[in-house]
């Protein structure tokens, strides 16, 4: 073989444990998943037969798992604009130099490097409605006059508080990939706008922001298909009620509490797709490349 | 440049500490399942939603058979969930496990777990085990009872007296009267303790107050008994979706589970009863002083009913083995040993708080039963042994429907919902009998 070829055999060859790793693991359980999604599978009633799109009838007609896609429709909302905007606005401030950046940026890097479950196990301390730290806190300042059931009673205000635990997970990671962008930014563009007269707001809005979009687009992406498989934090802080569940709870529900092995590939089959598509499009909708913006 | 520098150090150092934890995680899973591969007949892993027994006692078992007992206790939900992927994945991860009342027909149809009726003889056990019979499904022993236990109402009497009441109410509607006047005395604002949170904890709470009204929630065919106003279950369904709403109980538990109940509303006296209480709780939570503020004043009471005193649900708990498990001989020493008669006793406090398995509510044996009479050791062993007797009945008439954890998830969710205002208990009850329909239909 000659030295030409080695060379363009080398990467395939290079990168081949990698295609395998992730053939294995990813594409052919997802395989497996797609063909399933079409089987009538529970262990309660063995055989598994073909129903064709039998599965996806049952979920539609499902009214509980109707509720789930509206308030995961809520859940992506605030998850990706509350860790976009925060993300921003933090990168922003650390751009600054201050004294002891180090350990703020270090602390702020926390919750992202906790495990989810930990994470919802602290706040379902915080929103405890006994002995939480919030009832305790608004009741001392006089912002409540008695003690609150924050989670289960009223659903958007639990929809609210649970993903107010991801977006405190989650926004660290695009807080460092935005600073990231900001620093990468040349300071001459920003002195040539204030000999311009540009303003800090102008400055940001006209140069930083068109600049960062492509780190606005991984972020928003990040948080979308974070958001859209919220899990651990709605079954750790509201159990399986359908008041508050997810889709991704749901598919666990379907799987594991039911028994309903091909409901749940159909169920994850539909997250799969719906993450893909919404990707896609948050990143042809945010995505611009620098000399495009 | 100098800061997107700091900033990309950063990022790589965590990305390869994330890089690591995933590592070690794996190298965790990896070692966890060759532990697990390499579990040879001198070990077993035993896993039940319970605490370990003493460790001197399991000591005495491996010196007796030389099997070594590593014992994981989850929480019970949890467990069923890990049971259920384990058998579903055909993946090993217990050689003894816990076998729930409520899952017999499942395993029984399912096959995750060994009939145990070759292994012991069910013939003689049951003159000893009262609720054998609730581990049978179609002639096959799914698990071996390792505990009697039924819910119970229990009260703090010392609140109840500061009411100035110290005969008990015998019906629900006394009672109600009775915890409203106890509230107002005592400075509690909710003073019944009932759960809520979509766990099985509330499907059974509704299965026991259906009892207290006088009947059960399917009839001996497996079909709906609960959707007629008048039916127990139907009552027993808007008695506690009222008494949730009316304040009664405290509003947090809609987000609680029992166990948090128990530990920390009844043991820190912020409620004055609980009706869907294990027997057992006083013993094992109530009366411990390092966890309760409320110990020697709580007291079992016979359930109010609609008209009198109730019935009791029985649910003892079951233990078996798993058609994963590695080491079926080892498992079924072990569960011989842990259900003796004298092991019975001693889980149930014959040989002392020492040895007591916490939590543990009574034993599955009349046999240990008579050892701690004998000893007179058990606390109102009267009121329990009537209990036991005379109104402790099964939730279903037919044993647990193959599908009941299907039922049970629709159950909880349901009242939850209804508890929440998210739907009538008259939708709540149509929800719950449509999936019933559905279950059935499906076979």
């Amino acid at each position: 073989m000659s030295a030409a070829r080695r060379g363009r055999v080398l990467p395939y060859l290079l990168l081949s444990p990698l295609v395998v790793f992730i053939g294995a693991l990813s594409f052919v359980p997802t395989a497996d998943t797609a063909v399933e999604a079409f089987f009538r599978v529970m262990p309660l009633d063995p055989p598994n037969r073909f129903i064709g799109l039998g599965n996806f009838r049952a979920l539609f007609a499902d009214p509980t798992i109707t509720i789930s896609w509206v308030n995961t429709a809520a859940y992506v909302v605030i998850g990706v604009t509350a860790s976009v905007v925060l993300g921003t606005a933090i990168a922003v401030a650390l751009k600054q130099r201050f004294r002891l950046r180090g350990v703020v940026l270090a602390l702020v890097i926390l919750p992202w490097a906790l495990p989810a479950v930990v994470e919802a196990v602290i706040w379902s301390w915080i929103y405890n409605p006994t002995v939480g730290v919030m009832n305790s806190a608004l009741h001392s300042t006089h912002v409540i006059g008695g003690y609150h059931v924050w989670l289960g009673l009223d659903r958007w205000l639990t929809i609210l508080l649970i993903e107010i635990v991801q977006v405190w997970q989650i926004t660290p990671l695009s807080a460092l990939i935005i600073l990231a962008a900001l620093q990468a930014i040349p300071l001459d563009l920003y002195e040539a706008a204030r000999v311009d007269g540009a303003g800090a707001v102008q400055a940001f809005r006209r140069i930083s922001l068109p600049l960062i979009r492509p780190a606005l687009a991984v972020c928003a992406v990040e948080a979308l298909v974070l958001s859209l498989n919220i899990f651990d934090q709605v079954y750790i802080l509201n159990g399986i009620a359908p008041l508050g569940s997810s889709v991704m709870l749901q598919t666990y529900v379907t799987t594991f509490e039911n028994l309903n092995f091909g409901g749940g590939y159909a169920l994850s089959l539909l997250v799969t797709l719906a993450t893909a598509v919404l990707s896609l499009a948050a990143l042809a909708l945010i995505y611009r490349r620098p000399e495009a913006a | 440049m100098k800061n997107l520098g700091t900033v990309s150090r950063w990022a790589g150092a965590l990305v390869l500490s994330a890089g690591l934890a995933a590592l070690t995680a794996a190298c965790g899973s990896t070692s966890s399942g060759s532990s697990a591969t390499s579990s040879s007949s001198s070990s077993i892993t035993v896993a039940v939603a319970y605490p370990a027994p003493p460790k001197a006692l399991l000591a005495q078992f491996t010196k007796q058979t030389g099997i070594k007992v590593t014992w994981v206790n989850i929480g019970w939900d949890d467990l069923q969930t890990k049971i259920a992927a384990a058998a579903a994945a055909n993946t090993y991860f217990a050689d003894a496990a816990d076998v729930d009342w409520s899952k017999v027909g499942e395993y029984q149809k399912t096959g995750w777990f060994y009939p145990l009726n070759t292994y012991f003889n069910v013939t003689s056990l049951k003159s000893d085990m009262p609720q054998l019979n609730t581990f049978i499904s179609d002639n096959q022993l799914m698990g071996m009872p390792f505990d009697s236990s039924f819910l119970v109402t229990t009260v703090n009497t010392k609140d109840f007296a500061k009411a100035g009441i110290t005969t008990m109410p015998t019906t629900l509607a006394g009672f109600t009267a009775a915890l409203k006047k106890v509230g107002q005395v005592n400075g509690m604002a909710s003073p019944l303790d009932i759960h809520f949170a979509t766990a099985e904890g509330l499907s059974t709470c509704w299965y026991q107050m259906t009892a207290a009204f006088g009947g059960q929630v399917l009839t001996a065919q497996d079909t709906p008994a609960f959707t007629s106003p008048s039916s127990p279950g139907y009552q027993a369904m808007a008695w506690m979706v009222n008494a949730y709403k009316s304040g009664l109980v405290p509003k947090a538990n809609i987000n609680e589970s029992d166990y948090q109940g128990f530990t920390t509303e009844m043991a820190r006296n912020r409620v004055a009863a609980e009706m869907c209480d294990y027997s057992g709780s006083v013993a094992s939570i109530y009366n411990v002083p390092s966890t309760s503020s409320v110990v020697n004043d709580t007291e079992y009471i016979p359930t109010p009913g609609a008209t009198g005193v109730g019935h009791n649900v029985a649910n003892p708990d079951g233990i078996g083995i798993p058609k994963t498990a590695k080491n079926v001989a080892g498992a079924v020493k072990f569960i011989e040993w842990f259900t003796n008669t004298e092991n019975q006793a001693t889980w149930a406090g014959l040989q002392g708080a020492n040895n007591v398995v916490s939590t543990f509510p009574l034993p599955a044996r009349l046999s240990s039963f008579t050892l701690m009479d004998k000893a007179g050791n058990i606390a109102q062993a009267g009121q329990l042994s009537t209990i036991l007797q005379a109104h402790a009945q099964a939730p279903f008439p037919n044993g647990a429907p193959p599908w009941y954890v299907q039922f049970s998830a629709s159950v909880q969710t349901n009242i939850h919902e209804a508890a929440a205002g998210q739907e009538t208990v008259q939708q709540a009850v149509n929800a719950i009998a449509a999936q019933v329909s559905q279950l059935k239909s499906a076979g």
